[in-house]
């Protein structure tokens, strides 16, 4: 489905906001439904997000144990003698947290949907001043080049001989230490030629600029953004009466 | 009062890239008229590089450097100019092609410059695709340049540099990238443009790619050490033996 | 055989047209093989399938006798020394010297040992003068140098070289050549990658010319058959 990206954009804002006001895990958990829903229909591949979500599955799983145990309640599930360690309060704490993070974790995918000169032109066209408008998109789009990089870095050091899965662990560390200020550094210098990069070809020349494409809110974007709205304002109400 | 006609002055040019450290240039000095094709060779790490990010204006990016001497870039002083006014004096591709693609497509990453000229998308649309006719990147138009091997996005940094028309343009060793289609076309791009009456300095260390260049100039540890008519350079092989160019 | 590629292809998942298609392909252990061919034909796409980088879509590809999916990064990376097109991806090191010596120490070599190779390779690409300098500071000629020179001081029994001679000078380039020769000379294989004609034609005794991912050649004859692209 073709919708302009600032449509897209006002529904992740429309369902963090949920996330972020709902307390109970049934709550949350149709929220996450819809927005896989929403997802599906914009042709995105649900495996990619599963493909994301996997080195962070260990901290969520941690981040469930802790909000399980330090969440107070009466209900004891599992005790160590007079000390309550697990009750069904601190269980419901902990899956709440962990839904809000899958929430708007899956909601922010709907960001890459669309293509981020999209995105930049979406909010210079709503008034923000475009190096903001760059800004903000160069920084979203550096976290997965981030990432490729560290890839980079680990098959670069594997192929000169290193199996770090035998590494043991003391030693590993000693290397991982070692390396972060190189990678770090390679990071900054990349991102202070891109900044040049940007400047060579006349970036910031004049207070305007010109695009060569337009983005234009056909009828169903008015519809979308209005109902998008519409039903956030009311679920919201409805859950704080 | 400098004269119109040249569009490179450089004098007594010298730089370190800390105040300490090894003289990275050394009073450099030298004129290039306008609609001049020169060639910058040398050996790897004599200065090269540097020299086209002098000239550029982007070597003040590194701020521990330390330079003196006068770059005048058509008639202006670059003194004090700021980086993006600068861009509309003169445009560079740089060596490392991954670190100046930022766009999510080959055509916004083309339109990048003119839209920062403010041109109206009409204008806009005709530059990119001008520049993508020329350089026949028709079949890349929407690939996502992060994605594009290394010789196409060499071809893609040469494109969105075109598409911003400086009147200079600096090249840092495109040709050895590409394959020997690319570097018809695109020395096939450089003789319409220097034609056009725009400047051309490219790096160069294979000799015979840029053939046509008016003149060469031969950098040494940071030394000018000669600036002359290419088929004089090209003919003296004592001279490029001793060099260590050939 | 060393390598043996068979009906090898592999497709980027952005893009909608595969990068190579059915390669067959066999390595010897020894003697200098050049792939040639455009830019974008999926000459390095090839290589990285050889070494386990990239995972083939379609095909096997057996590094002596044995499934590449079967050996480790590292295991790999041993056998066959891998220079990729861009330095600054392989260079992970605070100083030059660490570069060099990243491998060798991985592999428990002996300090003395170390110390002198370490050296020689340092004289021999001329960076003993960068020898403490950070590695992404050199210029792109040295970075190149440097990435090579880390790749051969681990002295591997096979070198995969993706476009060696992008950003060296004719002289470096013919210290590049010597060494190389040498190399070959000892019984150890290579592979470049490259379009310099020039260069592969004074080096390789075998020459597979790719075209849109497929073998348009493969001949034992220099001169002949790649000089259509």
């Amino acid at each position: 489905m073709l919708l302009d990206p600032r449509s897209k954009m006002i529904m992740v804002i429309c369902i963090s906001s949920l996330a972020l006001i709902y307390n109970t895990p049934a709550r949350l958990l149709q929220l996450l439904l819809v927005t896989l829903v929403l997802l599906f229909i914009f042709s995105f591949n649900l495996r990619v997000i599963a493909g994301y979500l996997k080195p962070f599955v260990f901290l969520m799983f941690f981040l469930f144990v802790v909000q399980s145990i330090f969440s107070p309640g009466d209900r004891v599930i599992l005790a160590l003698g007079p000390v309550s360690l697990i009750s069904i309060e601190g269980v419901l704490a902990g899956a709440t947290v962990v839904l809000r993070l899958l929430v708007i974790t899956a909601a922010a995918m709907l960001f890459t949907t669309f293509s981020s000169r999209d995105f930049i032109l979406g909010l210079v066209q709503w008034k923000v001043p475009y190096e903001i408008a760059f800004m903000v998109s160069t920084a979203l789009r550096f976290l997965p080049l981030f990432r490729d990089e560290l890839k980079n870095v680990l098959t670069a050091i594997q192929l000169r001989g290193v199996d770090l899965k035998k590494v043991p662990w003391g030693k590993k560390m000693v290397m991982y230490r070692r390396l972060t200020f190189p990678v770090v550094y390679r990071n900054m210098l990349k991102a202070e030629q891109l900044a040049i990069a940007m400047e060579a070809r006349a970036f910031r020349a004049y207070p305007q600029r010109t695009y060569l494409r337009q983005l234009n809110l056909q009828r169903v974007d008015y519809v979308v953004i209005l109902l998008s709205l519409l039903v956030t304002f009311i679920l919201i109400m409805r859950y704080i009466g | 009062m400098e004269s119109c006609n040249e569009a490179v002055v450089v004098q007594a040019l010298t730089y370190q890239y800390h105040a300490s450290g090894p003289f990275i240039l050394r009073d450099i000095g030298f004129r290039i008229d306008r609609g001049e094709v020169v060639v910058i060779t040398g050996l790897s790490g004599c200065g090269k590089s540097t020299l086209c990010l002098c000239i550029s204006g982007l070597i003040h990016h590194h701020r521990n450097g330390v330079i003196s001497g006068k770059i005048i870039l058509n008639g202006k002083d670059t003194r004090g100019m700021r980086g993006p006014a600068l861009a509309l004096e003169v445009g560079m591709v740089f060596q490392d092609p991954d670190t100046q693609l930022f766009s999510p497509a080959v055509e916004d990453e083309i339109a990048f410059a003119p839209e920062n000229l403010c041109l109206p998308p009409e204008q806009i649309q005709e530059r990119v695709n001008n520049v993508i006719d020329t350089l026949g990147l028709a079949a890349l138009r929407h690939a996502n340049p992060y994605y594009l091997s290394g010789g196409e996005k060499h071809l893609v940094a040469l494109a969105a540099v075109l598409a911003l028309d400086p009147p200079v343009l600096i090249l840092d060793e495109v040709l050895s990238q590409l394959d020997s289609l690319g570097k018809k076309r695109v020395i096939a791009t450089l003789e319409i443009l220097r034609d056009k009456g725009k400047t051309i300095i490219a790096v160069e260390h294979n000799l015979e790619a840029l053939a046509f260049a008016d003149r060469f100039m031969v950098l040494e540890a940071g030394k000018l050490i000669r600036f002359d008519r290419t088929e004089k350079i090209l003919a003296d092989q004592d001279f490029l033996m001793t060099r260590r160019l050939v | 055989m060393f390598l043996e590629l068979r009906q090898v292809g592999f497709s980027y998942p952005q893009k909608t047209s595969p990068a190579v298609i059915g390669i067959n392909l066999s390595l010897k252990k020894s003697g200098i093989t050049a792939i040639v061919g455009p830019n974008g034909s999926g000459k390095s796409t090839l290589t990285k399938l050889m070494l386990g980088i990239l995972p083939a879509s379609e095909g096997q590809i057996y590094l002596e006798g044995r499934n590449i999916t079967e050996y480790s990064l590292a295991e790999a990376g041993r056998r066959i020394g891998y220079v990729s097109q861009n330095p600054d991806l392989q260079l992970f090191c605070a100083s030059v010297a660490e570069e060099i010596a990243f491998g060798l120490v991985n592999q428990g070599c002996d300090v003395a040992t170390l110390e002198e190779r370490v050296n020689f390779y340092l004289d021999y690409f001329e960076l003993a003068a960068y020898r403490k300098s950070f590695p992404l500071h050199l210029s792109q000629g040295e970075k190149q140098r440097l990435a090579i020179a880390a790749v051969l001081a681990n002295e591997p029994e096979y070198l995969i070289l993706d476009e060696p001679t992008n950003g060296l000078d004719a002289y470096r380039k013919r210290l590049l050549e010597e060494y190389l020769h040498k190399v070959a000379e000892l019984g150890r294989g290579i592979l470049l990658v490259s379009h310099d004609i020039a260069f592969v034609d004074r080096m390789a005794e075998r020459i597979i010319a790719l075209a849109n991912g497929q073998i348009q050649s493969d001949s034992n004859q220099r001169g002949e058959g790649y000089l259509c692209y």
